[in-house]
């Protein structure tokens, strides 16, 4: 892939997830990019960057966030990259550094919300996730990835089981 | 850029109304909890919260809204998402493709949202 158009390297604190917001904006200004599928990035982009604000860097550690964004013939794809402990659940099941508050609906809108994605890396690896958001759509990603479930007893969305059929 | 505010509006009598304006995401969603916990701790009969003007709203916010709505219905207060007649279209597909316009529940008026907080509750 060619040289992003945009590169941001910023502090991973929750006050960074807008400037990245307008970043795309300022960036699809100059691309093809119609006002749904620009929606949809700045939503899918902002789900991405707050997993790597909220889950990896351990409490009190300033880490980074990392975003590049490159833009082709069809496609503007953003690249949002940490260098943190990465979202594997512990060995005992729980989240390892969600808060309580975490609804757990970032991936799900990730998916719904982007033409096609990618997460990467490993228990001490960071984490990356590429999304591509195309120009034109031959259809509505969140028809073809629908979100599921709905809000659990504990506060955190509960997806439903997949088909066993389907 | 949009003012990011959340405000809270005690002009409708027994009814309360969080008016949440611009854009909100994780840096501002501790701010709407507090907000909302404040608004609840006064006990009224419905809780509205207000997304006619908000342009850009993210899973932070909808878990603060989704707490909100639990504690509601522990303690016995109608609540209801006001999304307006023109809402952003992005708030909007966020709202749709979780499922939660059913849940929360949401309305698309101020007045349809008035009626709803004053209701009597489902289960009295």
């Amino acid at each position: 892939m060619d040289a992003p158009v945009v590169r941001l390297d910023l502090p991973a604190r929750p006050e960074g997830v807008g400037v990245v917001r307008q970043a795309l904006v300022g960036v699809a200004d100059g691309l093809a990019l119609d006002g749904t599928v620009l929606s949809d990035a700045k939503m899918a982009v902002t789900e991405a960057c707050t997993n790597a604000v909220v889950h990896a860097y351990e409490p009190g550690h300033d880490g980074r966030l990392e975003v590049d964004m490159f833009a082709d013939d069809a496609a503007l794809t953003v690249v949002v990259r940490d260098a943190g402990i990465g979202m594997q659940p512990r060995e005992d099941g729980q989240d390892t550094h969600a808060p309580t508050a975490a609804l757990g609906l970032g991936l799900p809108l990730i998916a719904a919300l982007s033409d096609e994605f990618e997460v990467r890396g490993g228990p001490g690896d960071g984490t990356e996730v590429s999304m591509a958001f195309n120009y034109e759509r031959a259809a509505d990603p969140a028809a073809e990835n629908p979100i599921t479930g709905g809000p659990g007893p504990s506060g955190r969305w509960t997806l439903d089981e997949p088909d066993p059929a389907g | 850029m949009d003012a990011r505010t959340i405000a809270l509006d005690a002009r409708h009598g027994d009814v309360l109304l969080v008016v949440i304006r611009g854009e909100h995401d994780i840096y501002t969603a501790p701010k709407l909890r507090d907000q909302l916990d404040e608004a609840l701790g006064q006990r009224p009969v419905g809780l509205v919260a207000d997304l006619s003007g908000s342009t850009f709203l993210d899973s932070s916010i909808l878990g603060a809204l989704l707490e909100a709505r639990r504690q509601a219905l522990e303690s016995g207060v109608n609540f209801v998402v006001n999304l307006g007649e023109e809402p952003e279209a992005g708030v909007q597909r966020i709202l749709e493709i979780t499922g939660l316009v059913p849940v929360f529940p949401v309305v698309r008026s101020a007045g349809e949202a008035l009626e709803s907080a004053r209701a009597a509750p489902a289960d009295a």
